[in-house]
């Protein structure tokens, strides 16, 4: 999804072996590799231990926005226009914004809807992209003719613009932006899956399964996608932060989300002033700091997954 | 290398013309320019005539059919909204637009190249770790929550913390009134939206050109320099940097589509009336001959960055060349 | 210099690699001599350290190595070295050829240039001298129509040029010693037959000694003068030719020309002997002798797997650790 950055990872072109591992990796048993020194251990440790935080924070996040009807201080959208508004306070911990609403109350029910949009998205673009992908890995031909042909066609339009037309089509809603973001984000995660597909096929274990009389659905359920989870897992992850980033983008610029519905996107949206005061910036901090801790909270799984399937990986 | 870009333009043609019926339908289906009539005395019958009037009455396909003829012999219409020429509103749109992209990808390229390429040098160094954090947060970091924090950190601090008469860097536009071409005036007002607008790529960028840098650095010509007793800055830059070059350009080119992305955003929130801004209000009004015009340029100049791409990949790297 | 005086000298070399799973013993203490104008058989299978030692001695191993021991060259103590100094042996006095040349040269940069660059480190030379000089030395390594090919990139070369260019780039300077590191593998066999024979006329011009690094003990019949036989980072046997393939004293060399499909071998209906087993895991290297779980003569609960075995001399010039070199041809085997 472009709309978060190509937050794909920096993946490097097929690597180059180090001088050392040319020697080693023909060293039955010396695998991996001896660019696995003391200092990349640490930091893969440390990778791991972030990712570890990273899901911890994920949780703390999830439990907040989706146990706000039992957990939030105030109830939902509760106006009190006899307060000041005012920054952080014991009675107000994120302050209260010109109407008098809790902020806190209004960050755990905004991450309600971003947090659900990101996850429903994660889920139906991975359901979606991997079946296509599988498809289009295996069989080939016009599947996968069709697939690349029709994934270009949005590699010329940024993404932004697209969302933007399609969910004034569908309507300003959760469900729309749902329907959407999954409409774009299946296309990468299709690709991804298609070029792994790709690469497992023409293993011998599969022309064993394959002589073996096994059927084409068995092979790709059974042998080739078990191969693949690495992967679709890290996109799945990134999925969910590219959509939180999109829904917040669009709505922020006042073409998605509306009150009384509410979300991180529209918090910021309705704090845009905030910003020319630093008396006031409290109310784009908070909602703007949950939106940055999700994504980097999701970023860092995404990364402790990735190490977590492939060992050898440096990223 | 001729006819491998002419094979290019040919192949992206049918691309063009297949996305942009994509767009028209899209875009057509979506708003609905004779709304405002029905809610007026004899609504309906008015309506009904509006509709015979624009073609409206006809399939989709023939009403892109006749828009994309007129927009190949140059006429794009007139917009919903100000009853502009598109083509006039489009190419005045386009010059700041285009000074920020200029401005953003040469900002972005030098600074993740450097980053990229001294964190891969001294790999584990406090820089390098450094380097890494910094570009977690600005990967993390949606562009339009960085224009914010920049706004308030950068130009509202330190106004009310110094009692400044005037902002460092400004916020709205590219120009103060009555200033006009390259001088200071013009970098205090293009640091803030230059910067936003490339903070993600930069981030992304770097951590790529790092690790195919690194990658790059264990190759075994790499090696065989070191072995000729090559010095090491030479190896770095004469045997390395060219070929770490080469990925980036692709990674570089696939994000153009993004950057423009991220021009609606930056240019919504510093008040710059280039091509974002135009699509944002052509959105809001529903303005469709502006927005279906506004793709089809966005795609085209998609496509010509993608073809300097491949231009520089052959230039990068003789393997290509020959093809 | 006096040819009994070695011109390179390693004394204990031992490298190690730490790694997420132990640490991984490449070289271990590994003693040997390279005189002037010899060709030096290195032999080993893969994993036996012998890439691993060239780079040693060229100062070339990742910083992640762990290197002691001694290296010389022409008596000064080369490990450890300034890297300064090492440039200025490196490519000049000591120089290597690469396996995979395609992999080994920059594949953005002319390969004429590419050679050109070994000398200009070096040595102070205009352009034109620098273009004549590479001409020359295309020609020398039997590349046609040097003019034009100076100015082609490798991806233009085929396989066997490409390695003509890589040994070009090394005898460049007329280096002392010249580390082969597998020159031939990725050849066709005919190819192979060329390149060596490019080696050994050089030889003949620049006087250098050559360090012929290979799996394959049938390269280096014909071409080298001594063989040191490597076996899981450690020397097996050195020897003078005819003594590794006529008289070995080890084991493991007996093993490897064993399998080696030989002409003059009489039987024809023979099967080739292998050496059961896998080559040993570098972190988990066998007790005692490293080679004793695949050893046909080795003894069982004996000072095989407990006791490293001594060098010892069985001729002059002729070393084998083995603590049964002496009665190896009277011991009996369990196969």
């Amino acid at each position: 999804m472009t709309i978060s950055p190509p937050a794909q990872p920096p993946t490097p072109p097929t690597s180059a072996p180090t001088i050392a591992d040319a020697e080693l990796a023909l060293v039955p048993g010396a695998e991996p590799v001896a660019r696995s020194n003391w200092q990349l251990f640490r930091r893969r440790f440390l990778r791991h231990k972030l990712a570890v935080v990273a899901i911890l924070i994920l949780l703390v996040l999830i439990v907040a926005c989706f146990g706000a009807g039992w957990l939030a201080p105030y109830p939902k959208n509760q106006t009190n226009l006899l307060i000041t508004p005012g920054g952080p306070s014991a009675k107000h911990w994120f302050g209260t914004n010109p109407l008098g609403q809790d902020m806190l109350t209004q960050v755990m029910y905004g991450g309600q809807i971003s947090l659900k949009i990101g996850l429903a998205v994660a889920f139906i673009s991975t359901m979606v992209g991997v079946f296509v992908g599988a498809l289009a890995g295996y069989y080939g031909g016009w599947i996968d003719q069709g697939l690349s042909r029709f994934t270009d066609l949005f590699l010329i339009v940024p993404e932004l613009a697209i969302l933007g037309v399609a969910i004034q089509r569908l309507g300003r809603t959760d469900n729309a932006f749902i329907i959407v973001l999954a409409g774009l984000g299946w296309m990468y995660i299709a690709r991804v899956v298609r070029g792994q597909v790709l690469s497992v096929k023409e293993k011998e274990f599969i022309e064993a399964a394959r002589a073996a009389g096994a059927s084409s659905r068995r092979i790709i359920v059974r042998h080739i996608l078990p191969n693949c989870i690495g992967p679709i897992m890290v996109n799945a992850t990134l999925a969910i932060a590219a959509a939180v980033i999109a829904e917040s983008t669009l709505t922020y610029l006042g073409l998605g989300l509306q009150p009384p519905d509410t979300s991180w996107g529209i918090l910021l949206n309705q704090a845009e002033s905030a910003v020319t005061s630093t008396s006031t910036f409290y109310l784009v901090l908070f909602p703007g700091l949950m939106l940055i801790l999700t994504v980097l909270a999701v970023n860092f799984l995404g990364d402790g997954l990735r190490d977590a399937f492939d060992p050898r990986s440096e990223h | 290398m001729l006819i491998y870009i002419l094979r290019r333009i040919v192949y992206s043609v049918p691309v063009l013309v297949v996305a942009s019926f994509l767009v028209f339908w899209g875009v057509r289906t979506t708003y609905d320019p004779t709304a405002k009539y029905r809610a007026s005395k004899d609504g309906a019958r008015i309506v009904a005539q509006k509709r015979k009037e624009l073609g409206l009455d006809r399939p989709v396909f023939t009403q892109w059919w006749t828009w994309f003829n007129r927009f190949l012999h140059g006429n794009l219409g007139v917009s919903d909204r100000t009853n502009d020429h598109v083509w006039k509103m489009l190419t005045r749109a386009m010059w700041p637009s285009l000074q920020l992209m200029f401005w953003g990808s040469v900002f972005a390229l030098a600074l993740a190249i450097g980053v990229g390429v001294y964190s891969a040098v001294k790999q584990y160094s406090i820089g390098d770790y450094a380097f890494t954090g910094i570009s977690y947060v600005g990967i993390a970091m949606p562009t339009f929550l960085f224009g914010l924090l920049a706004i308030a950190l950068l130009v509202t601090l330190p106004v009310t913390q110094f009692h400044l008469s005037e902002p460092i860097f400004f916020s709205v536009g590219l120009h103060s009134q009555g200033q006009s071409g390259l001088n200071l005036d013009y970098l205090r007002h293009l640091a803030l939206p230059v910067l936003t607008l490339t903070v993600q790529s930069v981030a992304v960028w770097s951590r790529f050109q790092r690790a195919s840098m690194l990658d790059v650095l264990n190759a075994d010509y790499v090696r065989t320099a070191r072995a000729k007793g090559v010095p090491q800055r030479t190896v770095i830059f004469r045997h390395a940097f060219r070929n770490a070059l080469i990925p980036l350009v692709t990674v570089v080119a696939l994000d153009s589509a993004f950057l423009i992305g991220g021009l609606v955003i930056t240019e919504q929130i510093f008040s710059i009336s280039g091509m974002g801004r135009l699509f944002l209000e052509a959105l809001q009004f529903g303005d469709v001959p502006v927005l279906l015009a506004w793709f089809l340029v966005v795609a085209v100049f998609v496509i010509v960055f993608n073809l300097i791409a491949d231009m520089l990949y052959g230039v990068l790297d003789p393997r290509i060349r020959v093809r | 210099m006096d040819e009994a005086t070695p011109l390179l000298s390693v004394r204990g070399l031992t490298v190690d690699f730490p790694t997420d799973d132990g640490v991984v013993h490449a070289v271990d203490d590994l003693s040997f001599d390279v005189f002037p104008n010899e060709t030096l058989g290195v032999v080993g299978e893969s994993g036996s350290g012998k890439s691993v030692t060239s780079l040693a001695i060229l100062g070339l191993l990742p910083k992640s190595a762990r290197v002691s021991g001694e290296i010389r060259f022409r008596g000064e103590s080369i490990l450890g070295a300034k890297e300064s100094e090492l440039r200025a042996l490196r490519g000049d006095r000591i120089a290597m050829i690469f396996q995979d040349a395609l992999a080994a040269l920059n594949p953005v940069l002319k390969v004429g240039d590419q050679v050109a660059e070994a000398i200009k480190v070096h040595h102070d030379l205009s352009k034109p001298q620098l273009e004549d000089r590479v001409v020359e030395l295309f020609d020398l390594v039997g590349i046609s129509q040097p003019r034009q090919r100076v100015k082609q990139y490798p991806h233009e070369f085929s396989g066997g040029m490409r390695q003509r260019a890589m040994i070009a780039m090394s005898i460049a300077n007329e280096p002392d010693v010249l580390i082969a590191d597998e020159p031939t593998t990725a050849l066709d066999v005919t190819i192979q037959a060329q390149v060596l024979e490019v080696l050994e006329r050089i030889q003949d011009r620049t006087r250098s000694a050559i360090m012929l690094i290979t799996h394959d003990l049938g390269v280096v019949a014909g071409v080298a003068d001594r063989i040191i036989v490597m076996y899981a980072g450690r020397r097996a046997e050195i020897g003078t030719v005819d003594e590794i393939f006529y008289e070995s004293k080890h084991p493991y060399t007996k093993g490897l020309l064993a399998s080696l499909p030989r002409v003059d071998r009489r039987v024809v209906n023979e099967r080739l002997h292998r050496i059961e087993g896998q080559p040993p895991s570098l972190i988990f290297v066998p007790p005692g002798c490293p080679f004793h779980p695949r050893c046909p003569y080795a003894e069982l609960n004996g000072r095989c797997d407990s006791e490293r075995p001594p060098t010892i001399t069985v001729g002059p010039g002729h070393f084998s650790v083995c603590h049964f070199a002496e009665t190896l041809d009277e011991r009996p085997t369990h196969q």
